[in-house]
């Protein structure tokens, strides 16, 4: 089977690429096997939050100091606020609206309660311009009795060090009570397919309406909104308070409706989606991938004049560490790990961890390095690559959604 | 430090689960079915329980649709069903009701019904005999049964087409399957049109039994095993001994035959796997082999919507359907979103079922609603029941497609085909 680009990875990263190629009428084919990390993400994206430990406020400034290791200074410092806008607009192409600007950083709300910079937020989510305020003096902080996936203690307390009066009233609903029968599922995603009943919103706008009353602001998580965001416009219309979202635990549903606009929007360009299926064999001649398999497909191999690696980091199976090294399964490219195991990682789980910067290595077309030297028709974008660290750096979104636009964009000139 | 590592392997990949609960985001049941505890709870963090002792076992198993979406959507390749499926084999100790033997037994009943086929019909959709199926058999009272065809489809491949089979140089066996033989001989006959205008002779295997589906959804392991070894044994004979590989036109008995074969019934499928294939994928690569050549209608119009069945997502070959579809010049294409349409074989036929069932399907049936294609089209039997019977709009498997779509005569010419 022949495409002009075949993408492996059909996460935020492979699906960016894909549709950007597709919007220009290339035939392309996503291979996917199994969902992806999209499903823990909170709603924001973020182009670069920290750099030595200190907030970044104004990204574009910051990138321009990077070393030249980092995706972002491969991009090119000058090409960022371009492509960031690029990028918030094909999300807007596939219906997702979001809020935020490249040169300023804003601040979400984790769920965990403490604020952190976002580049981009999911309409409808909480923000505040400053790290350590927020817009309001009075905030009803909702809970829904069962859900497992909300640590309210901490968000309350995060609030209140915010300088808000919290009240966290907790709603009770007999749809949900429900829905409490498999009490350990009393999730995000499980709730949100409760409230895709208009009914069931109706009757938890009265459930807040009755529990808060004077206030400026009602908060409540992201349970809504599975599909698309109706039913959380829905909610707004029927609560007499402003109301606003906050980012749940994982699975996400803000995430799970990512990607399926993003999939739903990547089909109807006439992008070629291999759902559940894997690469298992790509079959390099010199310089060039000639072809690829995959394990659903056996023996009809797939053909293309490029190919994009975007199969993510560790979690995703892009990067694979075992007793003996860390290393790219699908080509054996050339990592920048560290030969030492030792020096994988360090005392402290929490702390900036080595290996999360590890990935593989490129030349400043994104095209991987094989024993030294570039794979000409091959292109690497996302967590895969080396030289950034999402954790501590908060560059996660923005090195997925930045790098598949730049590779897209050079494929498309 | 030595450097040693041990592959830890696991029944169905049990152990390579990270809990990250994404399997049941995509759990068609525990969408709309509280009650039901959905895959991860059901699969991998269950199985730990009940390896430690049985009596976890939990008979709300017995609601996975098996559909396997699950599977398909899980980041660390577990397979997830086949734990739901091994659990309620090994746990499960009721027999199953005179209802369920019915509606698992496609092929005792089928060979029944087509006899008295108009009879059957008739009292099938009779307001008193549904509601006697609802009140004693438990089979919901809006459900539409599939018609029965008076005319089984080996009755007419052997009065109709059998002679001239010989006289192709290429030659193929078709496992027709329960749906084909009993209820739709139509795209039996659309398969034999498409690969004799190929070059392609037709033949049926020495034995066919129904694949076993539902036998298995049902609880019936040892009779779906039985009819499992008959098959093989069959396309064994067919692939060594006649030279002639298998195909179908059913995504569900492919992917039984194919995968739940060895994975759970212990049924040896070795070589005949690589040779058994769906008709879709088995043209598909015939053309881009350039063994084969299409040639189709100009005046052929049709605005079709893809529904990827569940097991042919899990097959992962929606691909070869979707793409010999859209080499149709006039056909303009459709890819539905992956939903599950709610009927899974002959669970959406019980009673008790119902409500969870056209539940499920909610979402595809409003997508179809608003797609407004011709025809939906899809590989898979039940699907096409349930598509029908919840939009009202017809449903077409691939191969009828093609059939309509080609220049039949044209296309045997290309194909060297007197
Ligand atoms: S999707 Fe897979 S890894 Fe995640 S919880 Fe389910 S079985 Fe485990
Ligand atoms: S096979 Fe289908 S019904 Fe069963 S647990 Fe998996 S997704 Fe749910």
């Amino acid at each position: 089977m022949k495409f002009d680009t075949i993408i492996m990875g059909g996460g935020l990263s492979g699906l960016t690429c894909g549709i950007a190629l597709a919007k220009k009428g290339r035939r392309v084919a996503i291979v996917a096997g199994g969902q992806n990390t999209l499903h823990f993400y909170s709603g924001s994206m973020e182009l670069l939050g920290s750099v030595d430990d200190q907030d970044v406020t104004h990204p574009i400034e910051a990138i321009a100091a990077l070393n030249e290791n980092h995706p972002y200074s491969k991009i090119g410092a000058q090409h960022i606020a371009s492509l960031a806008q690029q990028a918030q607009a094909l999300l807007a192409d596939a219906g997702i609206k979001t809020t935020g600007d490249a040169s300023c950083n804003h601040y979400r709300i984790t769920p965990m309660g403490v604020t952190k910079p976002a580049w981009l937020t999911l309409d409808g989510l909480a923000t505040t311009s400053h790290p350590d305020a927020l817009p309001w003096k009075k905030v009803c902080l909702v809970n829904l009795e069962g859900f497992i996936d909300y640590p309210i203690d901490f968000v309350a307390h995060g609030l209140r060090n915010l300088g808000a009066q919290v009240e966290t009233p907790t709603v009770s609903l007999e749809c949900l009570k429900q829905a409490r029968r498999s009490a350990t599922e009393m999730r995000a995603t499980n709730l949100a397919k409760v409230f895709t009943n208009t009914s069931n919103v109706a009757r938890l706008a009265d459930a807040i309406n009755t529990a808060c009353n004077d206030t400026e602001a009602v908060l409540i998580p992201a349970v809504l909104g599975y599909d698309n965001d109706d039913a959380c416009n829905l909610l707004k219309a029927q609560v007499k308070a402003p109301l606003y979202f906050l980012a749940t635990l994982p699975p996400a549903v803000t995430g799970v409706r990512i990607n399926a606009a993003l999939k739903h929007y990547f089909q109807m360009l006439g992008g070629r989606f291999l759902m559940g299926d894997s690469v298992e064999n790509v079959v390099i001649d010199g310089d060039k991938v000639t072809h690829i398999n995959t394990t659903k497909l056996q023996a009809m191999s797939l053909q293309a004049e490029q190919y994009v690696l975007a199969t993510g980091s560790f979690m995703s199976r892009g990067l694979v560490a075992d007793f003996e090294r860390i290393y790219e399964p699908l080509m054996n490219l050339d990592t920048d790990a560290p030969q030492d195991r030792e020096q994988w990682s360090k005392y402290g789980m929490m702390g900036d961890q080595p290996y999360m910067s590890c990935g593989v290595v490129t030349d400043k077309d994104f095209h991987p390095l094989k024993d030294g030297s570039p794979l000409a028709n091959v292109y690497a974008i996302g967590q895969v690559l080396g030289g950034h660290n999402p954790i501590t750096m908060g560059d996660g979104t923005g090195v997925s959604m930045l790098t598949a636009l730049a590779v897209a964009n050079a494929i498309n000139s | 430090m030595t450097k040693t590592q041990l592959a830890s392997i696991s029944d169905h990949n049990f152990e390579q689960c990270l809990k990250c609960s994404i399997c049941t985001v995509y759990c068609p049941v525990a969408a709309v079915n509280p009650a039901y505890p959905g895959p991860k709870q059901a699969g991998p963090d269950g199985e730990r329980y009940r390896l430690k002792d049985p009596k976890f076992y939990d008979e709300a198993l017995k609601m996975c649709l098996n559909c396997k979406r699950c599977e398909v959507a899980c980041p660390s390749d577990v397979r997830i069903a086949d734990l739901i499926q091994q659990a309620r084999m090994k746990h499960h100790s009721h027999r199953p009701k005179l209802r369920d033997m019915m509606l698992a037994s496609t092929d005792l009943v089928g060979s029944l019904a087509t006899v008295v086929a108009p009879v059957t019909n008739f009292s099938l959709g009779l307001k008193p005999v549904k509601a006697v199926m609802d009140t004693v058999m438990a089979i919901d009272k809006h459900r539409t049964f599939p018609a029965y065809a008076s005319q089984k489809f080996e009755t007419w491949f052997r009065k109709n087409a059998e002679k001239r089979q010989n006289e192709f140089a290429h030659h193929v066996s078709y496992f027709h399957g329960c749906y084909v033989n009993y209820n739709f001989p139509q795209l039996g006959q659309d398969l034999v049109t498409v690969m004799n205008a190929l070059g392609y002779g037709v033949h049926l295997l020495e034995k066919e039994k129904c694949c076993g589906v539902a036998l298995i959804a049902n609880g019936m392991y040892n009779q779906a095993r039985k009819q499992g070894e008959t098959n093989m044994a069959s396309m064994r004979k067919s692939i060594n001994q006649q030279s002639r590989p298998v195909i179908t036109t059913s995504s569900t008995c492919t992917f039984t035959m194919r995968d739940e074969y060895p994975e759970l019934l212990g049924v040896n499928n070795d070589g005949v796997r690589n040779h058994l294939s769906l008709a879709t994928r088995f043209i598909f690569n015939l053309v881009d082999e350039g063994k084969v050549k299409l040639a189709f209608r100009h005046d052929f119009k049709m605005r079709v919507a893809y529904h990827t069945a569940c097991h042919m997502q899990r097959m992962g070959w929606a691909i070869f359907s979707t793409e010999l579809l859209r080499m149709i010049p006039g056909l303009e294409l459709i890819e539905l979103d992956q939903n599950c349409c709610g009927i899974s074989g002959t669970y959406g036929f019980k009673k008790e079922n119902y409500e969870t069932s056209q539940a499920i399907g909610a979402k595809l049936f409003s997508d179809i609603d608003a797609a407004k294609p011709d025809f939906v089209s899809t590989d898979c039997e039940t699907c096409k029941w349930q598509i029908e019977m919840s939009t009202g709009v017809k449903v077409l498997n691939p191969i009828s497609i093609l059939a309509q779509a080609l220049d039949i005569e044209k296309t045997r010419q290309l194909n060297g085909v007197n």
